[in-house]
């Protein structure tokens, strides 16, 4: 809050004006949240520097001095594991002048030195040194290397997966992701060995607005069967699979959504490896044993998620995917794909294989999605475009009880509960001056 | 990964360390693979798929690595076949994506999206297999779309043609390096 208040004066949208562009008990949302710089700047302060964000999976910084860069927003960040085998996220910007002290993208380093004026941070963060060390401390009144360490975040995992947040206010991760976890371990607990990202990472930039690749993965079962006919086409013979929209269900928790069925194996038969589908059929019965019997349907079922605000993944066809904003309508998606470490190296090999020709650039899938998600975003910079509200009304009387899931849970395929719950978190969050103002357990 | 596991793709296709001026292939070799990769580029600008999937051998490897900004001391700098790619095809692989091209509903190739592929620096290299050469040359890739939208990609390529029973030539590996860790582009509909 303290931190806001000492930036630039900038005409902060009243959260009076942002509950007009949001309607959630109508449905209808103003395309004016996808296009407005203002916008943009809030949610920079009050979702990216405030919210636990996904940095990394512990297998990419496996050994000591293993390291990779990545953006918290639009911050740059080292996520490094040092000698104590900590893993620390690091401001990757120099105390001294601001440049960046890491350019590459993975790898292993012993420290980070600045490319500018030499100084030297070790893989905790501390200031090592830098040259002509004793001219700063013969001119510097008061100089301590101590007080001029990388800024870190606070860090926390969950099964594998690393966090960070900048902000000393926010809740534990638990707290964070709340009954969303229920539904992450359908992706990160079906084995006891563990999951684990393929080597590599594959990026891109799609010229749209963060929150609408986002939403499309929260729950917008809606668009698969009609933008991805020609991918399904080509990867199964036929269409999408046509489900009962009675069977199948979207639940979300803080913002977090997923929808999805119990057909087990429906996502990941798009990969066109049909031994994937029989490891997971195969597995049943021991996913079964370790998540109930509901979420062994569930493992490879068709559906989306989304943990908010940019961490996607496809149960079963194993795609994980951040979209990290740059600028209220430029995206730079990253993707990897995850597996179960204990799985077979052939297993792994097809869906490193079956993941790129499905959910990557070149994908048979992804393909279609860039075109709608940027036309999405650039339509509303017309004056009129932007006075129609955008309807997000399917399924506003769905919701049930239901003994097992957690979290608010809607029936019916075709429906907007997740996107609604996404976009109500996303306000709850733009509203609030700190931690203390968000509502909980939306 | 079948032939992977014998072979790094890579190492395949590299140059051999020496000679570094290997003998001069014969000119009328060296103009029919230029004609060749000249007419396959044709065949992408004009949407021939079909014709275009039958310039491959049977067990074509077509590979375009993701590439990573890792430091010069890093011994893992690859590129690698166990990382994520944009493409690690084989035949079957290859007419997936042939049939999503050619599929009414792919929205994305409608308004037809507009692909130039310019070929250039054509190198040939005999190899110790008769009639199988390797092949060097950059690209540069346009494509336009919809109204005012374009995207370059540029890059190199290096491949490994073959003779078929009848003569002809057909590829039967391509690895293709572009210049882009992030891929400037919303996606890649479009074979290199």
């Amino acid at each position: 809050m303290s931190a806001e208040c000492q930036d630039e004066a900038w005409a902060r949208p009243s959260a009076q004006s942002l509950r007009e562009l949001v309607d959630l008990e109508a449905g209808r949302i103003s395309p004016r949240i996808f296009w407005d710089e203002s916008i943009y700047r809030l949610e920079l302060e009050r979702i990216f520097a405030r919210c636990w964000i996904f940095v990394a999976h512990e297998s990419q910084v496996k050994l000591p001095g293993d390291f990779l860069t990545t953006t918290i927003g639009e911050d740059g960040v080292i996520v490094a594991r040092g000698a104590d085998d900590q893993v620390r996220v690091l401001l990757n910007a120099c105390p001294h002048r601001g440049n960046r002290v890491c350019f590459a993208e993975a790898g292993n380093a012993r420290r980070f030195t600045c490319n500018y004026h030499g100084w030297s941070f070790g893989r905790d963060g501390a200031l090592l040194g830098m040259p002509a060390e004793e001219v700063y401390e013969q001119t510097c009144p008061g100089f301590d290397k101590s007080e001029l360490g990388l800024v870190q975040a606070r860090v926390a995992s969950y099964k594998g997966l690393i966090f960070a947040t900048f902000d000393p206010g926010a809740p534990s991760l638990d707290d964070f992701l709340g009954d969303y976890r229920w539904y992450l371990d359908v992706l990160l607990d079906t084995d006891e060995g563990g999951t684990e990202f393929l080597p590599g990472n594959i990026k891109s930039v799609i010229d749209c607005n963060w929150k609408v690749p986002a939403e499309n993965f929260v729950g917008d079962s809606l668009h698969a069967q009609w933008t991805h006919n020609s991918g399904a086409v080509a990867m199964l013979g036929t269409g999408v699979g046509k489900a009962k929209q009675d069977s199948v269900y979207q639940a979300n928790a803080n913002g977090h959504g997923m929808q999805f069925g119990f057909d087990m194996v429906g996502n990941a038969m798009t990969l066109g490896e049909p031994e994937v589908v029989q490891y997971i059929r195969e597995r049943e019965a021991l996913v079964a044993e370790r998540l109930g019997k509901l979420r062994s349907r569930m493992v490879g079922a068709m559906g989306s998620a989304t943990l908010f605000p940019t961490f996607s993944f496809l149960a079963g066809l194993n795609t994980v995917r951040t979209w990290n904003p740059r600028g209220p309508h430029r995206t730079e998606l990253h993707t990897w794909v995850i597996v179960n470490r204990d799985a077979p190296s052939s297993i792994k090999e097809k869906y490193r294989r079956g993941v790129m020709r499905t959910f990557s650039p070149s994908g048979t899938l992804e393909m279609d999605d860039g075109e709608n998600w940027e036309n999405v975003t650039r339509t509303a910079a017309g004056v009129v475009a932007r006075r129609q509200k955008l309807h997000y009304a399917l399924g506003l009387r769905s919701q049930v009880q239901h003994e097992e899931l957690p979290g608010n849970v809607h029936q019916r395929k075709f429906n907007d509960s997740n996107q609604r719950a996404f976009f109500g978190r996303w306000l709850d969050l733009l509203a609030a001056e700190d931690w203390s103002q968000v509502p909980g357990g939306r | 990964m079948s032939q992977a596991a014998e072979t790094n793709p890579a190492d395949m296709i590299r140059s051999p360390k020496a000679p570094q001026f290997p003998a001069l292939p014969d000119r009328d070799l060296v103009f029919e693979v230029e004609q060749f990769l000249y007419r396959e580029a044709r065949l992408l600008d004009e949407e021939r798929y079909e014709e275009w999937l039958g310039l491959m051998t049977e067990d074509i490897h077509y590979w375009m690595p993701g590439m990573q900004a890792r430091y010069r001391d890093d011994a893992s700098a690859g590129p690698l076949i166990e990382r994520m790619a944009f493409y690690d095809d084989d035949l079957l692989n290859l007419r997936r994506r042939v049939t999503r091209f050619m599929h009414a509903t792919a929205w994305a190739e409608d308004p037809p999206t507009r692909a130039v592929h310019i070929i250039n620096n054509i190198e040939v290299e005999l190899t110790e297999a008769e009639g199988e050469y390797r092949v060097y040359s950059t690209f540069v890739n346009c494509r336009g779309r919809n109204e005012s939208e374009e995207s370059w990609l540029a890059g190199r390529r290096t491949d490994l043609l073959r003779r078929d029973a009848g003569g002809a030539l057909r590829l039967a590996r391509r690895m293709i390096c572009i210049t882009q860790t992030v891929l400037l582009a919303k996606n890649l509909n479009v074979f290199l």
